[in-house]
């Protein structure tokens, strides 16, 4: 054989040998200089930065994969991956997971890295932001589990490290997670609707070229100080297959953050819309400007002052400046939630606080078709009773609109329970009385307030503001009366509701009685208004809705302490409601505490201030 | 580690000269807030089909110069430069270098006329300091910044992926049926920088330097598979022109392209052999060769070319190139480049009205130019 032939084969060799990668990059690879078999290298003395950077990320990949899970079918067969965010297993991962999963029913199990498969049942979901938080059941009762720390993903910027964790192709029978390491390609990306029905739409989220594969659907992605910044669900394809190619999408933490509340309260989320068609004034303009072009009489944007021609500066904080930017941002809003808006309007401009409402009633007017049909909205689907029944079924309890009623109960108590901290109102459901003063708008003078529940339908609410106004609730059914006093949308109203929600609880509200997630509440701010406008009064608050004849009621406890922060009456379904502000809480002896400042406002405007110097709580 | 460790690490490391590069630069975000700051999006032909109508470009002068690539985007009037603050502005090619696969581009001002200084101040790259930099080794980190996927508009920023620099080796690619007619040598890497709409984007190394032009989505010639490559920023190739009817090689360069470009004093290379194919040519345009297998239907015919001296006519369909079924436009096409030669005669049989017609073709030498035909008008 001739030295050439050698050179020859060893280059086939050589060859075979090199990654895919490589071969695939069509390498016009150079003959090796000598032909002599290589020595064994000395291993590489690596700098210590390096080194030590590489041991930082394996100690950070260490510590969260106990809590990666591999979502699977009942018997262990893998659809999915998902994260445990808290000690009793309530663990995050796509609907598009839960759906196979489930196979149609709502319980599932779920693989840790420590090899064990566990019972899971599904919790609540967001469908069109493609999000479903599952809860897994320990083997021991009790036993917390392994969990990760949420981040804050609006901090993640372009050129951070990041990776994800999961199990694509299912590859580990015994559930430990792969890693796939990578940077931010993009933050406040928009991925629209998919073009099938009950699509998905991506709204702010983050782009990664960590490689993300079938799979990894539902699994974390963390930051390099291990804290989840989203949950990996989709990546971009054309013509190269149903595989990675450098371009994948984690659904933001921080939105995931905002509909939390209603996922472990076992909702069907639904994500909001402004009830106007908002769109860029001039798409060949130089800087793009985003104009009301349609807006709804009957939405909560216009009865706060938006109109045609407005020019939206910035939603919830950020601004916007192309249509993008507003579909992002609205996309990452549960529906009912409020929402500072700044508009201009000639050189003026204001802020304002908007209700958005459900994007299912207002889909069409939403959504602008200037390229052809839209694609259809995703139905709302009541999961149908489990097909295979486990541990977890016992967890399940099918009602409209839900995702898991029984986890809308397990919530309700858990709240109403730290609520009682405040006082037990069971016992005092005789008439209730008040005595103080009251300051509206260009009077003055002293307050007295009665509630009587009565018997059967004989309630009867009195409230004297220098006049004496009257109300019988139940009997009273002209939306006018119930809406007295004048200017107040139904203060009367609103107290007997309070009075009953106190005192009756559950019992009082046949028409609903539910725990309504988590929604932020604007406290009326003192004048003048605090620097940041609206959003620096912005209190977390865990709602409860009720209903009670025709009139719903949304009560705001503050997550810090469960405290009543205020309530909303609504007489009819399309009015501004009666909005009360509650504060200045005191004992009131047994325990109790009520507030001595009852704050009442309508329709942007203050229609009185209550100040109670005295309650008198009447028993049964 | 804690931060502090961590920077006392780094610094001892720094005084006993060992500290890697990469881990001593700029944090990662803050080079890629400064590359993108020097890029642009691009948006011109096509939208239909898989033709792109989207892109990205490198802004090369502080008055609005941008290099990308000479692909069918820019084969339109109506070029519209997406700039990082948000800016949309309309832009014009200004010249076109095949061998380099490189366009020229100048933003236009509404109310400035062409050439006229526009006063835009934009952050850019300066291509021939740049080019002085030897090229980056195998192993390099490298930075890909591209729009690929139309992810990015307005003021959002391009897509950001890491990896390293596997290779610099010699481009032997096709696109389609063709060779691809920049044989120089690129930057290959191990991150998929190239998916539909990158082309134009940016290679940097870690620390924001531009390696090159990300470049098409091109198929290697030895593996058929997808390739991710960037024609370096100091890319030079030999070229054999004829002039006075005598061969000569001239070498053309990117940074002699950028900087005779701007000043509107360079001229494209005329080769003296076409680049696309070896084999004869009969002057038929297709329709849109847009699916898997389109039908070989006649769109036009070129004049003074084989086809129009055969009476071919539109909404002819080739049916039959020398006794074989012709499935689609790239098996014709490829028939021609494999299988025939300037001078040769083909004989075709193409269906025309009810009926098959026998016609036969004396092909020719495609003629110096690349013909660009422009894409169908929506």
């Amino acid at each position: 054989m001739t030295r050439r032939r050698i050179v020859r084969c060893l280059r086939v060799l050589a060859l075979a040998a090199v990654p895919v990668g490589l071969v695939a990059a069509g390498l016009a690879v150079p003959a090796p200089v000598a032909a002599q078999p290589p020595a064994a290298a000395a291993p590489l003395a690596i700098e210590a930065p390096v080194q030590a950077a590489e041991l930082d990320r394996i100690a950070v990949i260490e510590k969260v994969s106990p809590a990666v899970v591999a979502v699977c079918q009942v018997g262990g067969r893998g659809v999915g991956s998902g994260v445990i965010i808290d000690p009793e297993g309530y663990a995050l991962t796509n609907h598009h997971v839960v759906v196979p999963a489930g196979q149609g029913g709502p319980v599932m199990q779920a693989g840790l890295a420590d090899g064990v498969l566990y019972d899971a049942v599904l919790v609540g979901h967001d469908m069109l932001g493609d999000v479903a938080l599952i809860k897994l059941l320990p083997k021991e009762p009790g036993k917390p589990f392994p969990f990760v720390r949420l981040g804050n993903s609006d901090d993640a910027r372009v050129g951070e490290s990041a990776f994800a964790a999961g199990n694509p192709f299912s590859v580990a029978l015994d559930f430990t997670p792969t890693i796939t390491f990578g940077i931010v390609s993009g933050v406040n990306r928009y991925e629209p609707l998919g073009s099938r029905p009950g699509g998905q739409e991506y709204t702010d989220c983050i782009q990664v070229d960590v490689p993300i594969n079938p799979g990894n659907s539902g699994g974390p992605l963390f930051n390099m100080r291990g804290e989840l910044i989203g949950i990996n669900g989709r990546i971009s394809l054309e013509k190269r297959g149903r595989v990675n190619v450098g371009v994948g999408y984690a659904i933001s933490i921080n939105q995931i953050k905002n509909f939390l509340g209603h996922l472990y309260a076992g909702h069907a989320a639904d994500h909001a819309t402004l009830g106007a068609l908002v769109l860029t004034e001039n798409e060949d303009a130089d800087l793009a400007r985003m104009v009301v072009r349609q807006i709804l009489d009957d939405s909560d944007a216009a009865r706060r002052g938006l109109n045609t021609g407005d020019q939206l500066v910035t939603f919830a904080g950020r601004n916007m400046s192309s249509t993008n930017h507003y579909k992002n941002i609205l996309g990452t809003f549960p529906a009912g939630w409020r929402v500072p808006i700044t508009y201009r309007r000639e050189r003026e401009t204001r802020e304002i606080l908007v209700r958005l409402q459900t994007s299912q009633a207002a889909a069409k007017e939403e959504r602008p078709a200037p390229g052809g049909p839209m694609p259809p909205r995703p139905l709302q689907i009541e999961p149908p009773a489990p097909k295979v029944e486990t541990p977890a079924s016992k967890l399940f309890r099918p009602a409209k609109g839900m995702a898991n009623a029984y986890f809308n109960d397990l919530a309700s108590d858990k709240l109403l329970t730290a609520v009682k901290k405040h006082g037990d109102f069971g016992a005092a459901g005789g008439t209730w009385g008040a005595e103080g003063t009251f300051e509206a708008q260009d009077r003055k003078g002293d307050m007295r307030l009665e509630v009587a529940p009565g018997t059967g339908d004989d309630a009867k609410v009195t409230l004297k503001l220098n006049i004496e106004h009257k109300l019988l609730p139940l009997k009273q059914t002209d939306p006018r009366e119930q809406a007295e006093p004048i200017g107040s949308g139904g203060l009367m109203m609103a107290l007997y509701h309070y009075h009953r929600f106190l005192t009756v609880g559950k019992k009082g509200f046949e028409g609903e009685f539910l725990h309504g997630g988590s929604e932020p509440f604007y406290p009326p701010a003192a004048e003048p208004a605090p620097k940041g406008g609206l959003a620096a009064t912005r209190v977390d608050a865990d709602v409860m809705r009720t209903r009670h004849g025709p009139v719903t009621c949304k009560w705001y406890f503050g997550k810090a302490d469960a405290k009543l922060q205020g309530f909303e009456v609504y007489l009819t379904k399309d009015a501004d409601p009666c909005e009360v502000f509650l504060s200045d809480y005191r004992d009131v002896g047994n325990g109790r505490q009520l507030p001595h400042r009852i704050e009442c406002r309508h329709a942007d405007k203050r229609y009185a201030v209550l100040t109670v110097a005295r309650w008198a709580l009447g028993g049964n | 580690m804690t931060p502090v460790k961590r920077l006392t690490a780094l610094a001892a490391a720094a005084l006993v000269g060992l500290a890697p590069a990469d881990l001593l630069a700029r944090p990662l975000p803050q080079v890629c807030e400064t590359v993108n700051s020097k890029l642009v999006k691009l948006f011109g032909a096509g939208g239909f089909a898989r033709l792109n109508n989207f892109g990205a470009g490198i802004v090369v002068s502080p008055d609005g110069h941008i290099l990308t690539v000479a692909n069918s985007l820019i084969d339109t009037p109506n070029l519209v430069v997406h700039l990082p603050d948000g800016r949309r502005l309309k832009a014009e090619v200004m010249v076109v270098e095949p061998e380099l696969d490189a366009a020229l581009l100048r933003i236009v001002l509404d109310g400035k006329k062409a050439g006229e200084p526009t006063g835009l101040d934009l952050a850019f790259y300066d291509i021939p300091a740049e080019a002085k930099r030897p090229p980056a080794a195998p192993g390099t980190t490298a930075i890909g910044f591209t729009n690929q996927f139309e992810i990015a508009l307005r003021d959002e920023a391009l897509t950001a992926q890491k990896g390293v620099v596997a290779a610099y080796a010699k481009l032997t690619g096709k696109l389609g049926a063709f060779d691809f007619p920049y044989k120089g040598d690129v930057y290959l890497t191990d991150a998929i920088t190239n998916n539909p709409g990158a082309a134009g984007g940016a290679l940097t190394d870690r620390t924001g330097n531009l390696l090159g032009v990300v470049g098409r989505e091109l198929k290697n010639t030895q593996t058929n598979t997808f390739m991710n490559y960037a024609i370096p920023v100091g890319a030079a190739v030999d070229v054999t022109v004829k002039e006075n009817d005598k061969e000569k090689t001239v070498r053309v360069s990117l940074p002699d392209f950028v900087t005779r470009g701007m000043k509107g004093e360079y001229r494209p290379t005329k080769r003296e052999r076409p680049t696309a194919g070896e084999g004869g040519w009969a002057g038929i345009v297709f329709v849109p060769n847009v699916l898997a297998r389109t039908p070989a239907y006649v769109e036009a015919v070129l004049p003074g070319s084989p086809a129009e001296k055969a009476k071919l006519q539109p909404d002819d369909l080739v049916s039959f190139v020398d006794g074989e079924p012709v499935g689609s436009i790239t098996a014709f096409e490829e028939y021609l480049r494999t299988r025939t030669r300037p001078g040769g005669t083909i004989r075709l049989e193409v269906r025309r009205g009810g009926s098959l017609q026998p016609v036969e073709l004396t092909l020719a030498a495609p003629p110096a130019r690349v013909v660009v035909v422009p894409p169908p008008k929506k």
